[in-house]
């Protein structure tokens, strides 16, 4: 059996995740019917769609079994998947990276930012996540009760803390965001490098021009870093070490791309979805407002609802079942955090946002070895805004229609234009 | 000891702290009761999740 070809077509398809009620009927169908079945979008191999949490979590328990090298971890078109493979000398992925490797290698690149990154190590980050904040929510308050939260807000608070945290420049943030924006939203007119429409092939290229550009700024860096060492995560990169060796020029590369890109759109898209949520549900901004304690699980709840990172890709690296589906060494399995987060095995009322969810196992951050290495430093950035703007503003409420990113990879809401009062 | 050795796990990651294991990497003996590591030690080698976050494995 295949998915139909309709759902299949979607499952790939930005335009589906950009209107949130499509994707999620495609999900809720898919889940229902065929929960873990092939889909063969056109132009694209076939690969298993993994829509339930429990066969997330599954998969993602056995690191070994289901490897993130093997073959492209962001799903790609059967042409891009080989112009990679002849660009990188035969590796699946543009970027060698945690997100890329597995064994050893995953364990070592890991371990380098890992220690900084513990609840622990990110607590005392809180002073000066929270002065940055309150930067963000003073410049807001200036726009005079109306802004669009996702472009003037959400967009530069969670890079502004990244890039202090990595030790890059005021100057360098613009940069940082428009060249994330252009890797991550190829897909959309709105954000990518051409402002036009564009073929898979050209999505690729362009993508490659934006990394290029990344990889020229940061080429600078490792040097200059080895010099003067400071205590930023950029200089810990540059000065790792794995078996007495520093990282190689493309793990290196990797390491502080995925960082400086994957570690603020995903808090961004999060963070602008909480607050559209909140402008369309009155009651529970008041309720939040009332009682702060319940900040954490606005956040998570919010992680749940949004679900910024839509998939990766795993490979099967030998013969095996799963939920009563035969996996053949080699098959490639795409991981649909959006539609485990809205499994109706797992979650009451997947379609409502809601924040007295008991024990809130929404997967966003991702489950086993590769769970995302930033989720507790993201907690934090969003717990503290949420505390500083409750503070700050008495009501919001839309002023205009928000607006979704066209892709199928990182994404949320581009667009939410509120009205705000503040206290 | 092994007849009363329970396990623990990450509710982030799915990491599993195996009490007949204990973590000897982060210096906790093999037969360390999960209770009895000070909160402000343990957190999980994998997400560092910390010990309130983890939940006993029924089996
Ligand atoms: C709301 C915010 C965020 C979300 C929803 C998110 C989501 C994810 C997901 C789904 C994964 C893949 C997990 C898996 O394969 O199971 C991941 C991995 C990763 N994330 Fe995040 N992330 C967020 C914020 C951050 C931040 C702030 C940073 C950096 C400080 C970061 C750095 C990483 C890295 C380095 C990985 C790769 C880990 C590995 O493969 O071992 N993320 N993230």
């Amino acid at each position: 059996m295949t998915l139909h070809q309709s759902l299949a077509d979607a499952i790939v398809d930005g335009r589906a995740y950009a209107d949130g009620d499509r994707i999620d009927a495609v999900f809720r169908q898919v889940r229902a019917e065929a929960p873990l079945d092939v889909a063969e979008p056109e132009g694209y191999d076939p690969f298993w769609v993994v829509s339930r949490h429990a066969d997330i979590k599954e998969i993602e328990r056995q690191p070994d079994l289901f490897h993130n090298a093997d073959r492209a971890v962001v799903v790609q078109t059967r042409a891009n998947a080989a112009k990679i493979r002849q660009m990188t000398g035969g590796e699946a992925n543009m970027v060698r990276s945690v997100v890329s490797v597995d064994g050893k290698e995953h364990k070592d690149l890991r371990g380098v930012l890992f220690p900084h990154l513990t609840p622990r190590s990110v607590r005392p980050m809180e002073e000066q996540v929270r002065k940055i904040a309150c930067e963000f929510v003073n410049q807001m308050l200036e726009l005079g009760g109306e802004c669009d939260f996702a472009k003037q807000v959400a967009f530069l608070y969670p890079l502004r803390v990244l890039m202090a945290f990595m030790g890059v420049p005021l100057e360098d943030e613009p940069m940082m965001l428009k060249l994330t924006q252009e890797i991550f939203s190829g897909n959309d007119p709105e954000l990518n490098r051409s402002g036009k429409q564009q073929t898979p092939e050209e999505v690729l290229q362009a993508t490659l021009a934006s990394i290029a550009e990344l990889e020229n700024y940061f080429l600078g860096v490792t040097a200059r870093l080895r010099e003067t060492p400071d205590d930023g995560l950029n200089s810990l990169i540059a000065n790792a070490r794995i078996d007495g060796e520093y990282l190689t020029r493309r793990q290196l590369l990797g390491y502080y791309i995925t960082a400086a890109t994957a570690g603020h759109d995903t808090t961004s898209n999060t963070t602008a979805g909480i607050m559209w949520a909140l402008a369309e549900r009155p009651q529970l901004f008041e309720q939040v407002r009332q009682d702060r304690s319940l900040i954490p699980a606005l956040v998570d709840e919010g992680v749940r609802w949004v679900t910024p990172v839509k998939h990766f890709m795993r490979t099967a690296t030998a013969d095996c079942e799963l939920a009563g589906q035969k996996i053949a060494k080699g098959d490639w399995l795409m991981l649909c955090y959006s539609s485990a987060n809205r499994d109706e095995l797992v979650f009451d009322d997947p379609f409502e946002f809601k924040i007295d969810r008991k024990d809130n196992a929404q997967l966003g951050f991702g489950y086993g070895v590769h769970v995302c290495l930033g989720q507790h430093l993201a907690r934090l950035e969003m717990r503290v805004l949420m505390e500083e703007l409750f503070d700050r503003v008495a009501s919001v409420e839309l002023s205009g229609a928000p607006a979704r990113t066209i892709s199928n990879f990182v994404c949320g809401p581009k667009r939410v234009p509120i009205r705000f009062k503040p206290c | 000891m092994s007849g009363l050795s329970r396990k623990w796990r990450c509710r982030s990651c799915g990491y599993i702290y195996d009490e007949a294991l204990g973590l000897p990497e982060e210096g906790i003996a093999p037969g360390t009761p999960f209770e009895t590591i000070p909160e402000d030690v343990f957190f999980c080698p994998v997400c560092g999740t910390e010990k309130q976050d983890f939940e006993l494995v029924d089996y």
